[in-house]
């Protein structure tokens, strides 16, 4: 709507000049000059108004459908479970949520600014030029036809010489990227002046492919200049003749000149419209395919009679896509209360068990069971709320480290997270940095060791006070002594612990401990009756033991 | 394609748009192609004159022809005007290709040198820079840098030029009139300037909102278990709308003032006519003006305006530039810290004797992982370095083909210290094969060639010796045969294979092995295990041991413990002594030392 008017107002412009200057031409002091140069601010202002609030309205909405398009990505991203952030990089999302949300932005925003402004000029201009001169206008629009051929094989070609560009650039990506990463053996094996070579033959088919796409875009600024140009032409010789002959008036020679020059962009910008257009819809893809894969929020409920805690693994076989099994048979329960741990050599398959619990990975149906329940039929909220799982590899957020304890979790309050963290083992380093709960952990912040970052993935587990702790391998970096301490006290905090270690000693007070070897359980018992049974547990203790006189000699 | 870089907040800071310095030093690197610089400048005043002549012509054909009804004269000039405009194209085109040539051509060349430069820098280096903002430099900060040439320094210098020709020409052609039309500037300056200080500030809002939208997106992602876990999606997904809704807010301030600049200028652009109507219009009644002179000013007016407006849009595309230039310079200066010295010292033979004397090293601060560690190794024996993990085996072999530099001792490779030694000639007199068998992207031949120099002959001994050939024969294309990234075509035991290969095509004095740790099936590992003792023979060998099984026959083994050597001897020797190999050998029976 605005457009229109802007468009209006703006064709106006040249109407005026035309009438001016006709005027000057026929009644010369009598002509009511100011009148028409009233008229000439006036449409100037109200077509920058009216353009502006076109242009406001548009691009925010275009902005508001990208920040929409991006919140939906963001909640579906938050149903993908670990099996397919193994489908996607990375890289990969943060391209589609980047590069592709602002593709998409691009073609509702510039994209219908673009598309709209281009059939009301032409609409508009060739209204008002036929009202002026028919002939005339037939004349200017001549060219038209040739040129619009023309942009369309010059945006042909400039789409196959950006691919064939961009196919290069990604050739000396790859090589930069596995040089630097292979740096080591780049070194080792004195490759640099290879590597410097190889690197230079795909800087040099970059740099020419990149020539010959310039090559292509060199013509873009000239051949707006010749559009122009060529209206320009047209007009002052025909048109002249048309003055010279009386049929029209000078005025109306040079409104058609400013006609003229409003149709020039709009003809050039088509083409690069349509490529925009094409742009977006294959951006707008490659986003649905995310949203497609999103699981369904439906069984997102925490609400309903939680699980008791109580686990039970039945014949469970489980094999991520397209390897050989990790877990194979295995069957065993933790009963509330109870501390169950599960020790086995790295590769046995103990931290699968916990995945599956959690449901990161999906278990086979009736095979995993919380409180008697099928995992796999049980809201994943509520299933959730029920259990505390501590992974492997403590993952912080990059915020203060009250934050990383309560994760915002309502009611959690300060008590909450220094009780936690004193069973976790982690309060006293906490209160020893300057900055104590507050201190920001990541890259722009301190960096924890392994070992820290565990026991504050602990306390985050421990703050909510859950029924049922899976912990995985979680004293992997904690020496002997704390590691008992912390053993201590999380028996006082949580009832029923399902723990995996292949630090046998963190196993030893267990109520049992499973032992499993390449997937299968191999021996179930408490500490002492494995070591009676001398079998895979016995050794292992035994090497332990081994391992720990070493480091002590 | 890479992975874009975006946790890089740093990134983002925009500095001032000139700094002689950078300037001076950017100007160095594009001296090389000064020829394209000229001729692309030479055409600026050729271009201008035939834009200027365009108008001019209009008033021509108006005046003397139009109004005299001259149909003949008229027609000479729309031919002139036609010439005018084909040369134009040409000139224009041939502009604006040198420009990008250069710019091509400046990008090439940083790129090379940056990337030389990272060859040559120091192990720790590495270690302490992800590699994605190294990418970050060599594929992005460079094309910054080029816009600096093409959008920026050229395009300033030729509006400059356009605007001196417009406002000469107006001036002579009515110096009232021109002076009426120039009132107008301070107003255009004026707008121009407050719309675009804003509309840069706004744009540095959007890239610092954009940089924390992105931050908080990858985190969520990476630790997207967690938030599941612990059922968090609702707090975060505010958290993340929060973000993105100031991004969206701070987008639209951005776009609020372009646009305004866009529409201000345009408008007063319109009320420059206005001008010229009012005033130019009383002219020609007084007979002062004609009417050609008043059609010809209204379109120069209009090509006053659009460099003024641009100008702007160069300021920040100069600021990004800089900010890029800096980064890369500041690589570009860091030294190596590992370098061949300048008075190298070549051994009086290559026999192959390794001694380590009194050797601390540290990778940070004063955590040694070496500490006063000594031992030797003479020609032709085969040592087997033992200890558990992160006691400082690897370090040994890092510091020996100097990856790294001692602290505090030194190391002696044929009773020269490496320190002393040609970098390279010390990388190919000890041929290490790592554990994890690295193979880069090209062809199987261009993994083994090496520095390039090594030829066919040298390939074939080395693929024989380390039981390879038959390997290669199988592929489908030989030697030619293409490795895709990290090298998946083949199996794991087959780039174990082809790793020892490529350390033998030097046909290394001394030969240092880091033990895979990960298994391969057992055909390979009965290969790889042949190929290892046929290459051993006559070599002095370093084995870096994670099974003690396969140690066994090693002349001597020696024991690292708290960074230093704990005890040494044959398998034997130790086993009878009872110390802390003994209880080694006792553990590992069966299982990994890691």
């Amino acid at each position: 709507m605005c457009l229109a008017i802007a468009t209006g107002l703006s064709l106006l412009i040249p109407w005026t000049v035309k009438h001016a200057i006709d005027a000057l031409a026929a009644d010369g002091a009598a002509a009511p000059l100011a009148h028409y140069v009233g008229l000439i601010v006036f449409c100037a202002v109200g077509n920058g108004a009216a353009r502006l609030a076109s242009r406001f309205a548009i691009a925010g909405a275009a902005q508001h459908v990208a920040a929409d398009l991006l919140a939906r990505l963001y909640a579906a991203l938050q149903t993908f479970p670990p099996s397919a952030f193994a489908r996607y990089t990375t890289g990969d999302l943060m391209a589609r949520a980047t590069s592709d949300v602002s593709a998409v932005r691009s073609l509702v925003g510039f994209g219908t600014i673009s598309a709209a402004s281009t059939v009301l000029a032409f609409v508009g201009a060739l209204a008002a030029m036929m009202a002026v001169d028919p002939w005339l206008t037939v004349w200017a629009m001549a060219p038209s036809p040739v040129l619009v051929l023309l942009v369309r094989r010059y945006n042909a070609l400039v789409t196959t010489r950006t691919h064939a560009m961009q196919d290069r650039l990604g050739e000396l990506s790859t090589i930069v990227q596995e040089r630097l990463a292979g740096m080591g053996v780049v070194r080792a094996y004195t490759m640099e002046a290879r590597a410097a070579a190889e690197f230079a033959g795909a800087n040099a088919a970059l740099r020419d492919a990149s020539a010959e796409l310039a090559r292509t875009q060199a013509h873009f600024t000239p051949l707006m200049g010749l559009v122009t140009g060529l209206g320009t032409l047209v007009i002052l010789w025909a048109g002249g003749t048309a003055v010279a002959s009386g049929r029209i008036t000078l005025g109306a020679l040079v409104a058609f000149t400013g006609y003229l020059g409003y149709l020039a962009w709009p003809t050039v910008a088509l083409g690069f419209t349509l490529a925009l257009g094409r742009r977006g819809l294959a951006s707008m893809e490659r986003i649905q395919q995310v949203l497609g894969d999103a699981r369904t929020a439906a069984d997102d409920t925490a609400a309903g009679v939680a699980p008791e805690a109580a686990v039970r693994f039945a014949n469970l076989t489980f094999a991520y896509e397209g390897r050989p099994p990790v877990l194979r048979g295995v069957s065993f329960e933790v009963r509330p209360g109870e501390l169950v741990a599960v020790v086995g050599p790295t590769g046995s398959g103990k931290s699968t068990l916990g995945l599956l619990l959690a449901r990161l990975w999906e278990p086979p149906p009736r095979t995993v069971f919380l409180g008697g329940v099928d995992v796999t039929t049980l809201p994943l909220g509520r299933l959730r709320s029920a259990l505390a799982w501590v992974p492997q590899d403590a993952f912080l957020f990059s915020r203060a480290l009250a934050d990383n304890v309560t994760l915002g979790r309502d009611g959690l309050g300060e008590g909450d997270v220094r009780r936690a963290a004193t069973t976790a083992g982690i309060a006293e380093e906490v209160a020893a940095f300057p900055a104590g709960w507050d201190t920001v952990v990541g890259e722009r912040g301190l960096t924890l060791s392994g070992g820290q970052r565990q026991r504050v993935a602990l306390a985050r587990a421990l703050a909510a006070a859950p029924p049922l702790l899976v912990l995985d391998d979680v004293f992997a970096n904690v020496d002997a002594a704390k590691e008992g301490q912390i053993l201590a006290g999380l028996r006082a905090a949580a009832p029923t612990i399902l723990l995996m270690t292949h630090r046998l000693r963190a196993a030893q007070g267990a109520d049992r401990i499973v032992v499993l070897d390449e997937g299968r359980v191999v021996e179930t018992g408490a500490h002492a009756a494995l070591l009676a049974a001398d079998g895979l547990y016995a050794r292992l203790w035994r090497m332990q033991r081994l391992e720990e006189e070493i480091a002590r000699a | 394609m890479p992975e874009p870089a975006i946790h890089e907040e740093h990134d983002d800071v925009l500095g001032r748009a000139f700094d002689r310095r950078l300037a001076g030093r950017l100007w160095a690197t594009a001296r090389a192609h000064h020829r394209l610089v000229w001729g692309s400048v030479a055409l600026f005043p050729f271009i201008t004159l035939l834009e200027l002549a365009q108008p001019y012509l209009l008033k021509i054909a108006i005046d003397d022809h139009i109004l005299h009804a001259d149909w003949t004269g008229l027609t000479a000039v729309a031919v002139v005007y036609a010439a005018v405009l084909g040369a134009l194209y040409g000139l224009r085109l041939m502009e604006a290709f040198l420009m990008a040539l250069t710019g091509q051509r400046v990008i090439h060349d940083l790129r090379a040198r940056l990337f030389e430069h990272l060859l040559r820098l120091e192990a720790g280096f590495f270690d302490r820079t992800p590699v994605g903002r190294l990418m970050t430099r060599v594929l992005s900060d460079v094309e910054a840098v080029s816009e600096a040439f093409t959008s920026g320094l050229f395009a300033v210098v030729a509006d400059v030029v356009t605007l001196v020709g417009v406002v000469a020409i107006m001036l002579w052609m009515d110096w009232r009139l021109a002076l009426v039309t120039f009132a107008i500037v301070p107003v255009l300056f004026a707008v121009a300037g407050y719309f675009r200080i804003r509309a840069r500030d706004a744009y540095r809002e959007v890239r610092r909102r954009l940089a924390r939208l992105n931050a908080f997106l990858q985190e969520s992602i990476q630790g997207m278990a967690v938030i599941q876990l612990f059922a968090r999606e609702a707090h975060e997904r505010a958290e993340f709308q929060q973000r993105n809704e100031d991004y969206r807010r701070s987008l639209f301030t951005s776009t609020r003032f372009e646009a305004s600049l866009y529409a201000g200028v345009e408008a007063l652009g319109s009320v420059a006519l206005a001008l010229l109507v009012w005033y130019g219009g009383g002219r020609i009644l007084d007979g002062a003006l004609t009417f050609g002179a008043l059609v010809a000013f209204i379109q120069y007016t209009n090509r006053f305006f659009l460099p003024i407006r641009d100008l702007g849009a160069k300021y920040t595309v100069m600021q990004a530039a800089m900010a890029s230039a800096e980064r890369i310079y500041s690589l570009l200066d860091r030294g190596p810290e590992v370098e061949t010295p300048r008075a190298t010292r070549a051994p009086a033979a290559a026999a192959g004797r390794v001694a380590f004397e009194g050797v601390w090293f540290a990778y940070a601060d004063e955590r040694w992982v070496l500490a006063d560690c000594s031992f030797t190794v003479t020609p032709g024996e085969h040592v087997a370095l033992v200890g558990t993990t992160g006691e400082g085996k690897s370090t040994c072999v890092r510091l020996l083909n100097r990856t790294w530099d001692v602290g505090r001792g030194r190391v002696l490779v044929d009773g020269v210290d490496v320190r002393e030694w040609d970098l390279g000639r010390l990388r190919r007199h000890v041929g290490v094969i790592f554990q994890d068998p690295v193979l880069f992207t090209g062809s199987v031949e261009s993994n083994l060639t090496l520095d390039g120099d090594g030829g066919r002959v040298a390939v074939e001994r080395a693929l024989s010796a380390a039981n390879a050939a038959a390997l290669v024969e199988r592929l489908p294309q030989g030697l030619a045969t293409p490795l895709v990234e990290r090298a998946a075509n083949l199996s794991h035991g087959e780039r174990q294979l082809l790793a020892i290969a490529r350390a033998l095509v030097y046909n290394p004095a001394i030969l240092v092995l880091d033990e895979a740790t990960s298994s391969v099936d057992p055909e390979s590992e009965r290969m790889i295990r042949d190929a290892m003792a046929r290459l051993m023979a006559g070599r002095t060998t370093i084995t870096i041991a994670h099974r003690l099984s396969t140690i066994h026959d090693a002349d001597r083994i020696l024991v690292l413990h708290r960074g230093r050597i704990h005890e040494e001897g044959t398998h034997a020797a130790l086993l009878k002594r009872g110390g802390l190999y003994a209880r080694l050998h006792e553990l590992g029976a069966g299982a990994a030392l890691g």
